[in-house]
């Protein structure tokens, strides 16, 4: 009985809420239909657009949302939602927050998926519900133009290449060089040891030092495999890395030997720590990507696709090699220590 | 506990009491406390509507942490606890993920040359005839598997639930990466993942199939709690455990059947997760037995044991998901939910603490 009654109140108070008067939503749907809108109706309603990253904590997501705040000041009026899970590996939150998003009927859904199966169906469901999603930083196991309307990243494969390519420049042609993978599954830095060890193989007078062990997802978990790898393999004349979390583990590891600065050693992206160890010679290069770009063009994407402009299925958001002579030019300085504050709300 | 206490304590007021106006004001606080929620978030400009959409997007948020909470239900108000409830849902979850990809690989059974009696070949065999039953039996079986070892660890070695759950929890954690070498498993869904599709494939159904399947264990749940010897039973060992033994209950055996049912619960709450997921990830569900135990306190749950109630705590998961999906709407982040969701835990348990003292004096 008492049951009862509870369940009656429960779905009463429910429906109670879901009954109250529409609100003005119609304006949203009609967003949603690129060719129905034409460029010259702009809309005066601002689009809402939500940016989800892999996690909120690493730099890099923090230079995604100034690229996203940066495309907001250029193509508004936009509502930009920022929101990510807490930790890089919560797919069931990443999960969980699109599908919110979905409900709450953004205009669209800029995503960095956490894994390339995990958020298919959540995407999937986007897209029923005529919600576009632009992919960024990390592939989807979708087909683009269906699930998802573009994909904006990183090449990853050039960027192992340029790493490659530096190590060979900077042995002069011989050594041995060691590879410290990162992790079984990651797709994109599988992409970039292909590129590094296919760059490598061009190169006559250098082996490879490819004994398939794995940095782990922390700092932490990189410096123990560096510290063993070095252990085993401390002949070696160079080092890559390709990920920032095991870039600074081997750095780590190769500062406590006493071997920074006298291993050539090339990584991957910037962080803090990295750069000023790039000041001192203890890198010879990193391989960074533009997150800011990869931001700004996520929602540049979303925008023109809302505004009935075509989009490009695939969009390469740039990688480059900075080395120690270049890394105070103008132009990779802005890549190294981006300057977020301009772009704060 | 109170085994050891020389002199059983008084036994709480208001069991075996009649439904008075008290017990019914307890038993619909946890829906009141809902209203109230509900309504506060209205109130916030720009009064963002609750649509049927967000509606069906919190029920299918609640799923897993629901199916969960209804066992723990019965741990709690028996006086118990869970906290494996995490670790043994990804475990569940990978078990079922493992049966879907067609391939227990049972290294020592192949050794002994068994032929057709090796039963990784039989239950491989039914997992192709019937993936989706298979792959329930698995995450049951394994969340049952779990539930059994949790009780005999708290009734054999007569450890505190609290720790025994809290050995456990790293174990069942420790078994599912081992099974799936740390690594996400991908299988084939066979149409699994509908079940907690939030706009459901049938336009008759206003909610996912899981969610009717939760909502339906709840009502379940609910009569065997109020009107079975298990249920009676629950509140007895809960109330006042050495009075209940006292009465002739088999504790033992009492303990090791709730455990069990939580766990089997908890094998479909993995199930669940497997669902939303498409893969068996071993290291999703962190912490969600807070969630877990948050739901049942919320709903009016009492960690002393001998209070709990199904609709109580189903009110409880909604209410948590419906926050969550709140503050996305109002683009809030995720630590003003976190701290929200901290002091609706506090307030429910104060109130429940003010209800109690009121009916003892």
């Amino acid at each position: 009985m008492m049951m009862r009654v509870g369940m009656c109140l429960l779905l009463a108070g429910l429906t109670g809420c879901e009954a109250k008067p529409p609100a003005n939503r119609e304006s949203g749907q009609g967003t949603t239909q690129p060719a129905a809108k034409t460029a010259a109706s702009a809309p005066a309603k601002p689009l809402r657009i939500a940016v989800i990253p892999k996690g909120t904590t690493h730099d890099f997501w923090k230079s995604v949302h100034a690229g996203a705040l940066k495309a907001k000041q250029e193509f508004g009026p936009i509502d930009l939602i920022f929101r990510g899970p807490e930790k890089e590996d919560d797919r069931e939150q990443q999960v969980s927050l699109v599908q919110n998003f979905i409900s709450s009927r953004v205009d669209a859904i800029v995503l960095a998926p956490l894994d390339d199966k995990a958020l298919l169906s959540a995407v999937r469901q986007a897209t029923a519900a005529k919600i576009p999603v632009v992919i960024i930083d990390s592939g989807l196991a979708g087909e683009v133009g269906k699930d998802f309307i573009s994909f904006a990243a990183t090449d990853n494969y050039k960027g192992g290449q340029l790493a490659g390519e530096r190590i060979g420049e900077v042995l002069g042609g011989k050594g041995r060089v060691l590879l410290l993978r990162y992790q079984e599954g990651s797709a994109s830095t599988v992409e970039r040891e292909r590129g590094f060890t296919e760059a490598l193989a061009k190169v006559a007078g250098i082996e490879l030092v490819d004994p398939k062990r794995y940095a782990g997802p922390t700092r932490a978990t990189a410096q123990e495999a560096s510290e063993n790898l070095l252990t085993a393999h401390g002949d070696v004349q160079g080092v890559f890395c390709p990920y920032e979390s095991s870039t600074f583990g081997m750095l780590l590891a190769l500062r406590s030997r006493g071997l920074a600065g006298k291993i050539h050693f090339v990584g991957f992206d910037a962080s803090p720590g990295l750069v000023e160890a790039l000041g001192k010679g203890e890198l010879d290069g990193l391989v960074v990507q533009n997150p800011m770009k990869m931001g700004y063009t996520g929602v540049k994407t979303a925008v023109d696709y809302l505004r009935g402009r075509p989009v490009p299925p695939q969009q390469d958001t740039g990688v480059v090699l900075v080395t120690p002579q270049s890394m105070n030019d103008p132009e990779y300085k802005d890549l190294l220590s981006p300057d977020l504050s301009k772009y704060r709300e | 506990m109170s085994a050891l206490t020389p002199l059983p304590p008084l036994p709480k007021p208001g069991l075996g009491r009649s439904m008075t106006g008290e017990r019914v004001i307890a038993a619909l606080a946890p829906l009141l406390g809902l209203a109230l929620v509900i309504a506060l978030f209205y109130a916030i400009p720009p009064h963002p509507r609750v649509t049927m959409l967000d509606l069906q997007t919190v029920f299918v948020h609640m799923v897993i942490v629901g199916i969960a909470a209804l066992g723990m239900t019965f741990v709690i108000i028996s006086g118990g606890i869970d906290l494996s409830v995490g670790s043994a849902i990804a475990l569940a979850s990978v078990a079922a993920a493992i049966t879907l990809a067609g391939g227990w690989q049972f290294a020592f059974l192949n050794t002994l040359h068994l032929g057709w009696l090796n039963p990784a070949g039989a239950v491989n065999a039914f997992g192709r005839v019937s993936p989706i039953l298979a792959a329930m039996l698995a995450a049951l079986l394994t969340g049952a598997l779990c539930g059994l070892y949790n009780s005999l660890l708290i009734t054999v070695l007569r450890l505190p639930p609290f720790i025994a759950t809290l050995g456990t929890l790293g174990f069942y954690r420790g078994v599912a990466k081992w099974v799936s070498n740390s690594m996400p498993v991908s299988a084939p869904t066979h149409g699994l993942e509908h079940w907690v599709r939030p706009v459901p494939l049938q336009e008759w159904l206003p909610l996912a199939p899981g969610v009717w399947m939760m909502l339906g264990l709840g009502l379940f749940l609910a009569a065997v709690l109020q009107r079975t010897v298990l249920g009676r039973y629950t509140f007895a060992i809960g109330s006042n455990e050495a009075t209940a033994r006292l009465c002739g209950i088999r504790i033992v055996r009492t303990k090791v059947a709730i455990y069990v049912l939580a766990g089997l619960l908890t094998g479909l709450a993995g199930l669940m997760q497997f669902a939303r997921l498409t893969q068996g990830d071993p290291t999703v569900a962190i912490g969600v037995e807070l969630d877990v135990i948050a739901a049942v306190v919320i709903g009016g749950g009492s960690l002393a044991g001998g209070q709990g109630s199904m609709l109580g705590t189903l009110a409880g998961a909604f209410l948590m998901a419906y926050l969550r999906n709140r503050c996305t709407v109002l683009g809030w982040s995720n630590f003003v939910q976190e701290m929200i969701v901290g002091h609706i835990i506090i307030i429910a348990v104060a109130i429940d603490q003010w209800r109690v003292r009121r009916t003892e004096r």
